[in-house]
């Protein structure tokens, strides 16, 4: 509402120090603050010619201006909402810290046509002001017109470098060019007056489309196209009365009848509906801005202050021109005209803190991708540049799983459609590989991005790929893992069941054995005693038997006692003396299990071909796990076998083939293991491969299945030692 | 003699109730897990309690656990832990710093009904039973070269090993078919080896024994 007062103060102004450009038109030429007296066809500075109701020329259109269209704060308003990409853009450093950033102002093909472009723009400006200030006692402030004008045109500039497809640069090219005619309504050429009082408004419907497509070039939703098209509408048809029936505008070229009422109610109804969506305008951005994160708002802090400052002054400073800035319609008309041209430089701000990042292009993306040593990574990061939306995500499809992955090969999902988020498919030789992420409300149209899909189409099916392997990678060792937790838990029930079952029966049968034996004594029969005590050995030997499998199997102690119990009990039956550090710490059933079993083929070992004259044991906790060492002062040499992997045999491989106790070893003969084991020392001229490791390498499963790595140190003549190293999460 | 007999298996727990009460016991009460044990212990104050070592709920140790527990708080209560195999550990923790009133058998030796019966009255009057296997394993085990242990004697062994089954000499005699006075002599002969000093009790001397088996 504060615009309608700001519209009739506007008015006011005009009217009062008005002159009038028409030399026949006597009140018109009422010279505004020291206005010379002009040319006769010329509008004076505050120029504008019209009575009340005039046509808002010189400084009068500008006064409109602000009413009608919503300038800065629009702009403002609408910068934060769009950019939704992620802290990426804040700092505008993403882009330029990557990498493969390359200088692309050498194969920029619009450049030749900017060039053009800057230097027509640089003749119109000459033109204009030399036109303007063909009239005596022009006032400075026509120059503000060309200013503008240029200003438009530079903003403009930068947004097409930066981003080619964006239509940002060609609104503000055609804000230029408004800007340009619309200074025209002060020439001294009477059909150049005209075509400047047709388009007097033009620059600021321009400023509110601007602020309106601010980023992505495109007007976003239904309201925001009716706002813009109600403000051109309100900027160039309900601009009409004030040209028609210009009052006084005897000689202005379009008047067709000299009615300053009708005119009047003209620029009210103009004022009315202009500042009615200026209103919506600043409501709709200020939603926008509303639903953009704290760091969108950061970056686009810039456009939105000096939007929010034009909507706020601009009417303000046309109520306050009295008390302020004394009747001189001409300043008022300069610190708007200023605000309002300078609008494309808050772009240019935001701009340059990322809210507008540069687009590499398509081209670019293409010679980057021909590069040799590109990365899934980079391809996410390049394709970001080229698009211009730091905040893009490549999605992989996994075909033979038909869901969509991410680059680590898990489950990713594409976003919804009504999130703001846009999704172009990506396919490769009619499959479909991928899709393309982006910021829709950056990117406004899809072309680029489709373009951009098929430029990435194999790479991305590359990244695919790696992505499918490292899943079935991922699932074969979850499988391995199952496969290994279902063999540790028939284990434990076959364990168990001896246990519970067979062991307890062949007790009770003892107990029976025990008591056939005490009736056969009372009898006195020696036979059926004989008899008895005979059973009752048989089951004993029968129980003996049975532990020693249950141990092979899963011993008691393990299951009872855990770790620490299990160890001292292999420890107590090695035939060498084995010390056991470990304590009574307890951990999940699969990692002891697996701990359990590297001790036992260790020690198995050890004893088979290490001719070690002792060993050891140690089972701590660690941080996040177990770990588990078993050492011998043997004569190393151990090897996992040819198959060693990464994780494990570190120096182990080396000495498999190598044998330096090939002769004259001491061991050799002490060992009656020594051929097909897996030490390398031998026995001489024995050059058959004998690290057949499979015991060891059977470990190096066993471990990684859980997740652990398995280490083991064995230089030949210095022992060997095996470490594992088991999480325990989850 | 009031008795309370811990042990899972039902055909096990009775069978072992008919051989104590044959064997002149009260049975006080049947326990089939440890919490049920160790209030039993506490309401019956027998002056035995018969357990298996795993049972219920777990699986794992339980049964030790609730004979510890009712030792620490009725001392004088003797313990026989049974188990289907024997543990060094758990011997250990059994004889703990006093090792008179308890025993650890495996389950099997119930089957020798005359040794068995003879194992539990032996418990109940403040002696020590450790089972054969458990002191073939401590016996056993691998030690480094120049061990005293490897110096003995075979019959010394022998002698060492009955001891630390918990027998008195005269047992050890009987059972070697030797006279008490040349039990004597292996005896003082075992610990001067072995370092050891001389025990009062049979029960110290398990103690004493065991502990040096098991360094």
């Amino acid at each position: 509402m504060h615009f309608l007062p700001s519209v009739r103060t506007t008015d006011r102004a005009r009217t009062a120090p008005d002159s009038r450009p028409e030399g026949d038109a006597g009140p018109a030429r009422t010279e505004p603050a020291g206005g010379s007296d002009r040319a006769t066809a010329q509008p004076a500075p505050a120029a504008t010619p019209r009575g009340p109701a005039a046509t808002p020329r010189g400084p009068a259109a500008a006064l409109r201006g602000p009413t009608t269209t919503p300038r800065g704060p629009a702009a403002a308003l609408r910068g934060p909402a769009t950019t939704p990409t992620s802290g990426g853009p804040a700092s505008g450093a993403p882009a330029a810290a990557s990498p493969h950033r390359r200088p692309r102002l050498a194969d920029r093909p619009q450049l030749p046509a900017l060039a053009a472009l800057a230097g027509a723009a640089l003749l119109l400006a000459a033109a204009e002001t030399a036109l303007l200030f063909d009239q005596p006692a022009a006032p400075w402030a026509l120059a503000l017109f060309p200013a503008a004008a240029l200003t438009w045109f530079v903003a403009g500039a930068v947004a097409s470098l930066r981003r080619p497809s964006n239509r940002m640069g060609a609104i503000m090219f055609a804000g230029a060019l408004a800007w340009f005619a619309a200074g025209l309504l002060n020439a001294p050429q009477p059909a150049l007056s005209a075509v400047g009082s047709l388009v007097a408004l033009l620059p600021l419907a321009l400023g509110a489309h601007l602020l309106h497509a601010f980023p992505s070039g495109r007007l976003r939703g239904r309201a925001s196209r009716l706002i813009v098209a109600g403000i051109y509408v309100a900027a160039l048809v309900l601009h009409a009365p004030a040209w028609l029936f210009m009052p006084g505008g005897a000689g202005a070229p379009l008047q067709v009848a000299d009615r300053p009422d009708l005119a009047r109610l003209g620029a009210d109804v103009q004022d009315l509906v202009g500042g009615g969506l200026l209103l919506a305008t600043a409501g709709l951005l200020a939603l926008r801005l509303r639903a953009a994160t704290p760091a969108q708002r950061r970056v686009l802090a810039p456009l939105a202050l000096y939007g929010i400052a034009a909507v706020a002054l601009v009417p303000t400073l046309s109520r306050l021109q009295g008390p302020l800035l004394g009747d001189d319609p001409l300043a008022l008309f300069a610190l708007q005209a200023t605000l309002l041209g300078l609008l494309p430089l808050a772009f240019v701000a935001a701009a340059l803190r990322g809210g507008f990042a540069p687009t590499a292009g398509v081209r670019e993306l293409s010679a980057w991708l021909g590069a040799a040593d590109s990365r899934p990574a980079p391809l996410r990061d390049a394709l970001a540049e080229a698009l211009g939306d730091p905040s893009v995500e490549l999605a992989l499809w996994a075909g033979e799983r038909e869901r969509w992955v991410d680059g680590g090969g898990r489950p990713a999902a594409l976003p919804d459609p009504r999130s703001g988020q846009g999704v172009v498919l990506v396919e490769a030789e009619g499959r479909r590989v991928g899709a393309i992420v982006y910021d829709a409300t950056l990117i406004a149209d899809a072309a680029p991005v489709r373009e951009a899909a098929a430029v990435i189409a194999l790479a991305l099916d590359r990244d695919r790929l790696t992505a499918e392997l490292i899943a079935s990678r991922e699932r074969l060792r979850a499988s391995r893992a199952r496969i290994a937790a279902a063999a540790d838990d028939e284990r434990r029930r076959i364990a168990r069941d001896l246990h519970d079952g067979v062991q307890g029966r062949l007790v009770v049968l003892g107990l029976r054995a025990g008591e056939l034996r005490r009736g056969a004594d009372a009898r006195g029969d020696e036979e059926a005693m004989a008899e008895a005590d005979a059973l009752r050995r048989e089951l004993d030997a029968t129980l003996h038997a049975l532990r020693e499998l249950v141990r092979g199997v899963l011993p008691a102690a393990l299951a009872e006692r855990g770790l620490g119990a299990a160890a001292a009990e292999l420890a107590d039956r090695m035939p060498l003396p084995t010390t056991v550090a470990a304590g009574d710490e307890r951990y999940p059933p699969a990692v002891e299990s697996a701990c359990w079993f590297v001790i036992a083929e260790a020690l198995a070992n050890v004893v088979k071909h290490a001719a070690a004259r002792s060993a050891r044991v140690t089972v701590e906790p660690t941080a996040g796990g177990v770990r588990v060492e078993v050492r011998d002062d043997g004569r190393g040499g151990a090897a996992t076998g040819s198959a060693a992997t990464g994780s494990a045999a570190r120096g182990a491989l080396p000495h498999a083939s190598a044998s330096p106790h090939a002769s004259a070893s001491p061991h050799a003969s002490a060992s009656p293991h020594a051929s097909g084991s897996t030490h390398a020392g031998g026995r001489p001229g024995d050059g058959a491969p004998r690290a057949s490791g499979t015991g060891l390498r059977g470990l190096a499963d066993r471990i990684d299945v859980v997740g652990g790595r398995l280490a083991i140190d064995s230089p030949p003549g210095g022992g060997t030692r095996i470490v594992a190293e088991v999480p325990c999460g989850s | 003699m009031r008795v309370v007999i811990g042990e899972d298996e039902t055909l096990l727990r009775e069978g072992l109730a008919l051989v104590l009460s044959r064997e002149g016991f009260e049975v006080a009460a049947l326990a089939s897990d440890g919490d049920q044990l160790v209030r039993a212990a506490r309401e019956h104050r027998p002056e035995l309690v018969v357990t298996d070592i795993r049972m219920p709920p777990t699986h794992t140790d339980e049964g030790l656990r609730a004979a510890l527990a009712i030792r620490a708080e009725l001392p004088r209560t003797a313990l026989l832990v049974l188990s289907q195999h024997a543990q060094r550990r758990y011997a250990e923790q059994l004889l703990g710093e006093q090792a008179a009133g308890v025993g650890y058998l495996l389950k099997q030796r119930i089957g020798e009904l005359d040794l068995f019966c003879a194992d539990v009255r032996r418990v109940c009057a403040g002696g020590t039973v450790l089972d054969p296997e458990l002191v073939g394993t401590l016996l056993g085990r691998a030690r480094p070269d120049g061990d005293p242990l490897d110096a003995l004697t075979d019959r010394q062994r022998e002698v060492l090993a009955l001891m630390a089954e918990g027998r008195s000499n005269a047992a050890i005699a009987e059972r070697l078919v030797i006279t008490e006075k040349a039990v004597v002599k292996h005896v003082s002969n075992v610990y001067d080896q072995l370092g050891l000093a001389p025990a009062a009790d049979d029960h110290r001397r398990v103690l004493a024994v065991v502990r040096y088996l098991s360094r």
